[in-house]
């Protein structure tokens, strides 16, 4: 068990190493963030101690090499744009991201999960059938419009729930959190439902494709023909059997969840990570750009071996660390 | 480079998308809409509470520390300055109630008594000290284009300071009123103690509360404001840089103004019962920029793609002929869906320097026809022009339809937009034969462009930075020289006309227009937008 994670971890430094490498020459490519960050007024002196003081008048390699020995101390260097760590700068946003991601996960299982098995167990029925072509919407309706028609709908017309903006929030170890709080709750709600309707569709599919797959198999079959009740059949046999593919889609699909709610929360004005990093780009703030893929990359090695691990619960036969010889 | 323009246009095709739908969804909502608002009170209820939305984030609450436009404008809530910038660049008594020049380098400034600072302590000379000193000493240099010219500044009394220059400045007050005064106990604080809120004392209109980094920013009355107190008890700054969210804030009511009202909005905003539109006009001039520095263009091409000898648009016909093919008027009125301004010159009238001998261009494509026959290309050229893509309003529409006016007299165009992190650092190298850009003259006066555009580039002296079209025209140079040194303002400004009627009537630059400044608001709201295009909650007041 501890060897493969080792290994995961080594993994995991190598792709961020390529990735740092990477960034730093994209960026440098790109242009000079200087050009884009200083005011135009500057004159050539005044400008040249600007750059100066952000080290980007060091050749690119030395720039790397600092960046570097930076991370051994633990420093991921400021942001250009902030001026203050760009670590920092990320882990302040995070919280918002995550809750954000969690609770449209939440939504994506409780909606999906049931909505799949009945229309699975019951293909024929006429309300299974507009689930399945429900779920397509949700699988087409591109995630931009779709948030702007709720906001016109609930915020706009309806004036249930606020436009977007994290609303009042109560701090719980250090962290403020939306969730805490009615009014953040409110908050919450619009954007969860926009980030979590392609996942509702993706979990519904997957649960139907496989209670479709599971319930003709022999051990189903020799379950009920033992006496089993329906309930333990379907709750224990064949759930379980069920998890194995969602588990590894939806751990997977978190990270996406947070890496990708960029549309969700510029719509929504959510200050998670997502509008940082889009920010960040437009302005060629390396730092930050930097800290926010190192942390991702780290996110989906972590992840991945989170589902690997959670494999060998649902399915004793597979054991982990094996597949990768 | 061919993607960014193409990745645009569908940014642009979604954006209309968007707005169809919008539409479509409105006449599919409205019974909907009445239904419900026969259950709902109407919102609208005199408040004592203010929420704006700034349409890009405030990056630090140190005011010394960033100079952007949205960072001095949540700044001016919380600090004052020695002297107040009006809405339309003028000069008016802040802190300092009074100000005289001893002599060319020595102005004197009295301050105004009786100012408390939020946590209650006297304002008095020695703050004004601290404050200046910390922000001409700040790593990131954000400030010194007006400090720069400041050699020393001090107290001579407990209410008098003496600012001295190194040389004649005449732009020193307008340099004064963007530096903001803090309290003397915090200059040697660094940025963090002012974005954890701890440093943030200042005498404004407002006070601080809290501050979420690219989110929001909370702030109450000052109750003691010298200029009486504010209208509204609370202000809440939102960041809402999406532009389809910021309109849907204001229309669901969560915000009561939005800045940068987005073009496509406006009908929908104007047409609304509860809602205005709110418009006035910026400094902020779009041009276009011929490339007069090269000997041979690196993008014009006789019509069989072959190099051409000579640089045609060092011909002041040729650039005669592009200025009149270009139909400003629809670019306004169908681009810019009137949100903006016909500029002839980088001022318009009432600022600084504008000047009534500058021709205005008409359109006029035979003339520019003929022009163009009479300069030797009857059959016209090939040409690029380039510009940005979501850095000015509809700044890579504006383009393309330029690049369909210059083909319609002959000169076929291609038209190119990249990202502003690739064209911004690239344009002021000579690498375009015409290229699209614009300068916010913040000082209100024509030396501010003047000094970076249009003068002969120096790298050493800094002038003419982003001069990418290569004028260099030793009059201009000579005027410059006298106008940044000269303190008698009716001497200044005849020089400054003089460079205005210098620049264009030789068509160094093709001006377009002036963006105007579009702000959407609740109704029962009055407020003059000013030309910076600041958003100061101070002068926003409940209708009468």
């Amino acid at each position: 068990m501890i060897i493969p994670i080792l290994r995961r971890v080594l993994q995991a430094a190598g792709v961020i190493l390529a990735m740092t490498l990477i960034v730093f020459v994209g960026v440098n490519v790109i242009g000079n963030p200087v050009d884009i960050l200083i005011n135009p007024d500057l004159n050539q002196l005044e400008r040249d101690e600007v750059v100066r003081s952000l080290g980007l008048d060091l050749p690119l390699w030395k720039q790397y090499l600092t960046f570097l020995s930076g991370i051994l101390e633990g420093n991921f260097g400021d942001s250009f744009v902030y001026g203050t760590s760009a670590i920092k700068l990320i882990l302040l946003r995070l919280p918002a991201t995550l809750e954000l991601a969690v609770v449209a996960l939440l939504i994506a299982l409780l909606v999906g999960l049931p909505l799949g098995l009945y229309a699975g167990l019951y293909p024929e029925r006429a309300s299974s059938r507009v689930i399945m072509s429900g779920s397509i919407l949700g699988f087409s309706l591109p995630s931009f419009w779709f948030g702007l028609m709720l906001i016109l709908l609930f915020s706009v017309n309806l004036g249930w729930l606020p436009s977007g903006g994290r609303g009042e929030t109560r701090t719980l170890w250090g962290i403020e959190w939306s969730c805490l709080t009615l009014d953040g709750l409110q908050h919450l709600i619009l954007p969860a439902i926009n980030l979590a309707l392609f996942k509702v569709s993706m979990v519904l599919r997957l649960t139907r494709a496989g209670v479709k797959e599971i319930m003709p198999l022999d051990y189903i079959k020799f379950a009920r023909s033992k006496g089993l009740s329906e309930k333990r059949v379907i709750f224990v046999h064949m759930f379980k059997n069920l998890l194995v593919p969602v588990v590894t889609i939806v751990g997977l699909e978190f990270g996406t969840l947070i890496a990708f709610a960029v549309v969700t929360e510029s719509i929504f004005a959510w200050p998670g990570t997502g509008r940082l990093i889009i920010e960040s780009i437009n302005l060629l703030d390396r730092p930050v750009i930097v800290a926010y893929l190192m942390m991702m990359v780290s996110m989906f090695v972590f992840l991945n071996l989170l589902v690997d691990i959670s494999y060998t619960y649902l399915d004793p036969r597979i054991t982990f660390g094996s597949k990768d010889k | 480079m061919a993607l960014g323009a193409s990745s645009k246009t569908y940014a642009v095709n979604l954006e209309v998308l968007k707005l169809e739908l919008t539409e479509t969804w409105n006449y599919v909502s409205r019974p909907v809409c009445v239904l419900m608002t026969t259950f709902a009170l109407s919102t609208v209820a005199i408040a004592e509470d203010l929420t704006i939305a700034f349409s890009a984030p405030p990056t630090t609450i140190d005011p010394h520390a960033v100079s952007s436009a949205p960072s001095n404008s949540a700044g001016r809530h919380i600090f004052d300055s020695l002297i107040n910038r009006g809405g339309n660049a003028e000069n008016l008594p802040q802190l300092a109630i009074s100000w005289t020049p001893l002599d060319s380098t020595h102005w004197e400034f009295q301050l105004r008594e009786g100012v408390t600072f939020h946590d209650g302590t006297t304002f008095d000379s020695e703050d004004v000290v601290a404050s200046l000193n910390r922000v001409a000493n700040m790593p990131g240099k954000a400030f010194d284009p007006y400090t720069r010219t400041i050699k020393n500044v001090e107290a001579t009394g407990p209410y008098t300071v003496v600012v001295e220059t190194y040389s004649a400045d005449p732009l020193i007050l307008n340099s004064l009123s963007r530096l903001r005064i803090i309290s003397a106990e915090f200059a040697n604080s660094g940025s963090d103690a002012f974005d954890q809120g701890e440093a943030v004392i200042g005498t404004g209109p407002f006070k601080f509360v809290s501050y979420r980094p690219g989110d929001e920013i909370n702030m109450e009355r000052n109750d003691d404001y010298f200029a009486g107190p504010a209208s509204w008890e609370n202000l809440s700054i939102r960041i809402i840089t999406d532009n389809g969210a910021r309109l849907a804030a204001l229309l669901a009511g969560d915000v009561d103004l939005i800045e940068a009202l987005p073009a496509e909005g406006q009908v929908r905003v104007a047409e609304s019962p509860n809602h205005e539109v709110m418009r006035g006009q910026s400094t902020r001039v779009i041009y276009l920029a011929p490339d007069m520095f090269n000997d041979a263009s690196p993008q014009i091409t006789d019509n069989d793609g072959n190099a051409l000898s000579e640089n045609p648009l060092r011909d002041i016909r040729v650039r005669q002929a592009l200025r009149k093919s270009i139909n400003r008027d629809a670019i306004v009125e169908r681009i810019m869906s009137g949100n903006a301004t016909v500029a002839h010159q980088w001022v318009a009238e009432g600022f600084m320097g504008n000047s009534p001998g500058v021709e205005e261009v008409e359109y006029d494509p035979e003339g520019a026809k003929e022009l163009l026959a009479e300069a030797g290309y009857p059959d016209g050229f090939r040409m690029q022009i380039n510009g940005p893509t979501g850095r000015y309003e509809n700044d890579s529409q504006v383009l393309q339809a330029v690049g369909q006016m210059f083909s319609s007299i002959g000169v076929d165009t291609t038209v190119i937009v990249q990202p502003w992190s690739v064209f911004g650092p690239a344009y002021p190298n000579h690498v375009f034969s015409v290229y699209l850009a614009s300068w916010g003259i913040n000082t209100g006066e024509v030396t501010n462009p003047t000094l970076a555009i249009a003068v002969t580039t120096d790298a050493e002296a800094g002038t003419g930075r982003y001069n990418g079209g290569g004028i260099s025209d030793p009059q201009i140079d000579a005027l410059m020289e006298q106008a940044l040194q000269e303190l008698d303002d009716d001497k200044r400004k005849a020089q400054m006309q003089e460079i205005s009627e210098l620049i264009f009537n030789n068509s160094y630059l093709f001006p377009l227009h002036y963006e105007s400044v579009a702000l959407g608001a609740r109704k029962g709201l009055s407020y003059e937008p000013r030309s910076d295009k600041y958003t100061l909650a101070y002068d926003i007041k409940p209708a009468e």
